[in-house]
């Protein structure tokens, strides 16, 4: 029985993999970057889902890894053009040394602040891209065409794939280190924490610009992915995008949000608007996205993922 | 210099007083059900949208200022209705009211538009200080923010219902032990603050325009208000919300609208730093 989730993993692998021979190229494109956005989603877990804090904030890290490395890989914007590898490693630092400074001001007090805090930062940079317009390019962005990493549809696809098993193979190893027992411990108590000789803050400031790395990388590798850069990966939408997929999935669980991402983003962009062009009701798509986030998190809000292995549970028991 | 550092007192002032409106219910939310309210942005342009919009239809203005109250009211109700079931669990309370936020915030952007609509003042005319115009409207919208202000502070402070409150907020399972139904308690005080950002949102509706976005914005204000004046502090939050009303207005007036959020941020990370606990803030 202990074997069979490994061996599902597997699987899903190997089909993800040959998935190139069966997908049309449109749908490749679709699903690769999707493999992307789950890396934010499952980042976004590794802080809120493993420490408890509520990391409002998580798109000012992929706007950032995403600048960073989009205006170090092309020569037209400042002059400069390292290699596009190291270029969205820069960006994860960059986003890890912002999260770092915003980690040792917040986190040492008690968990309002840091959402509090997390809530503005990405309304914040936002408003950067605007002040310095003719750096970051303002509302349209800047492309990066002919300087990316990737440019077949194809070597795209396998790129993010490789990247989400990297990314879910590094925060899964963390998660099951020591280190990630003691966020949990900050997770369930924090007094509790402190009391057996956890240093709560420094363990809370490493989650967050663990967490903050791997959006970094993200958002520089969805640049390298599309091309394009532009303020819609510092807004509201997309964190509220991540944070669905990830409570959808389930918190604290790793391959929940890696789920909820997958099912998430392609309903959002594959069939979500037409359907509601179908019911021609006042909304849009945002506003079904988040009315279904509000249930989940009132009726489930320990997410899919949780209630899935509930049940199995069971039925293994009985 | 005099001319502009007068126009900065009277402005900040004004918009100290109903960005204090708004601070002060969320900062009264905070302390009694320790939730962090993030729909109370909505509230404030709720009201705005539903008395400009009645108003505009040719319905009688006081009637229609009524209705919009009425509904920032209901969506107070509503926030206590959503967050009763997982009021334990911090994460999903935080979650659920911002979605709730985002939520309204798009339902008015797809049905209105996201052009900024504001409504026909209730007092015109202006008067001359200095060589500055200031509107009645803005004189009478600081009168009133200041009035409802004072109120609520007695209404804390020297009521029945204001002691059950301050209980609650202090412990409220020991509340709850002498007799106190910290439910209602809870109902009572996130539907009058809610009722509270409304009508801010009625007055700034009628002196600047007002669009979906404005919700964030006024959250943002409401956040460095309540963290300088510290979380859960009802007096610290009034004081503080003129100290950032300034703040704003200079910001403005020197830098451009834009610089807003950001020298925001960079207050509440100052005040974060050297002082978490805000100026008036109580230690949990």
């Amino acid at each position: 029985m202990k074997n069979i989730p490994k061996l599902f993993g597997f699987l899903m692998i190997l089909v993800s993999a040959a998935l190139p021979v069966v997908i049309p190229e449109a749908y490749l494109y679709l699903i690769g970057l999707t493999y992307l956005f789950a890396i934010l989603a499952i980042s976004w877990d590794l802080m809120v889902g493993y420490t408890g804090q509520v990391n409002l904030g998580h798109t000012t890290f992929v706007g950032l890894g995403a600048y960073v490395a989009a205006l170090l890989q092309t020569p037209l914007r400042m002059g400069i053009a390292i290699h596009p590898l190291a270029a969205i490693i820069i960006g994860g630092l960059a986003a890890a040394l912002v999260g770092f400074f915003i980690g040792i001001i917040t986190l040492r007090l008690r968990g309002y602040y840091f959402s509090l805090v997390t809530a503005i930062l990405p309304l914040v940079f936002m408003q950067t891209v605007f002040v310095w317009r003719d750096v970051f390019g303002g509302e349209e962005g800047f492309s990066i065409a002919g300087y990316s990493l990737v440019d077949t549809t194809l070597s795209k696809y396998y790129f993010s794939l490789a990247l989400l098993l990297i990314s879910v193979a590094a925060m899964r190893w963390i998660v099951k280190s020591r280190i990630g027992l003691r966020f949990m411990a900050i997770r369930d108590s924090e007094e509790l924490a402190e009391s057996i000789g956890i240093d709560t803050t420094k363990y809370k400031v490493l989650a967050f610009v663990l967490s903050s790395f791997f959006a970094g990388i993200a958002g520089a590798a969805i640049v390298n992915y599309r091309y394009t850069v532009g303020p819609e990966l510092y807004d509201v939408p997309l964190m509220l995008l991540i944070i669905l997929s990830a409570v959808l999935g389930g918190l604290g669980t790793i391959y929940g949000p890696l789920i909820g991402a997958v099912v998430i983003y392609l309903a959002k962009n594959w069939w979500l608007r037409d359907l509601i062009e179908i019911t021609s009701l006042p909304v849009n798509d945002e506003v079904v996205l988040y009315a279904v986030l509000i249930a989940i998190g009132i009726l489930m809000p320990h997410g899919i993922f949780h209630e899935l292995r509930e049940r199995v549970g069971e039925r293994v028991k009985h | 210099m005099i001319d502009v550092l007068l126009k900065i007192i009277v402005f900040g002032t004004v918009v100290g007083g109903i960005w204090g409106l708004v601070a002060s219910g969320f900062s009264l939310i905070f302390g009694v059900s320790r939730i962090l309210n993030f729909a109370h942005g909505a509230a404030f342009v709720c009201a705005a949208y539903v008395a400009i919009l009645l108003s505009g239809s040719g319905f009688n203005v006081y009637l229609s200022i009524l209705a919009g109250l009425a509904v920032s009211g209901l969506l107070g109700y509503l926030v206590y209705l959503l967050t009763r079931p997982v009021r334990k669990n911090e994460v999903m309370v935080i979650i659920v009211t911002l979605a709730l936020a985002l939520l309204i915030q798009q339902i008015l952007l797809v049905n209105f538009g996201d052009k900024g609509i504001s409504m026909l003042p209730l007092v015109q005319g202006f008067v001359e200080l200095n060589n500055i115009k200031v509107t009645n409207m803005r004189i009478a919208s600081f009168v009133l923010a200041v009035a409802s202000l004072v109120s609520l502070d007695l209404m804390v402070s020297k009521t029945r219902i204001g002691k059950k409150i301050i209980a609650t907020s202090q412990d409220s399972e020991a509340a709850m032990l002498t007799g106190i139904d910290v439910e209602k308690v809870l109902i009572l005080v996130m539907v009058l603050s809610s009722i509270l950002a409304g009508f801010a949102g009625i007055l700034y509706a009628q002196i600047f325009a007002i669009s979906p976005e404005t919700s964030l914005k006024a959250l943002i204000y409401a956040f460095a208000i309540v963290i300088l004046g510290g979380l859960g502090s009802l007096r610290g939050s009034i004081v503080s919300s003129f100290i950032v009303g300034y703040i704003l207005v200079l910001t403005i007036t020197f830098l451009g609208a834009r610089w807003s959020e950001f020298v925001m941020l960079l207050a509440i990370v100052t005040i974060l730093v050297v002082r978490p606990t805000g100026l008036f803030g109580v230690e949990e």
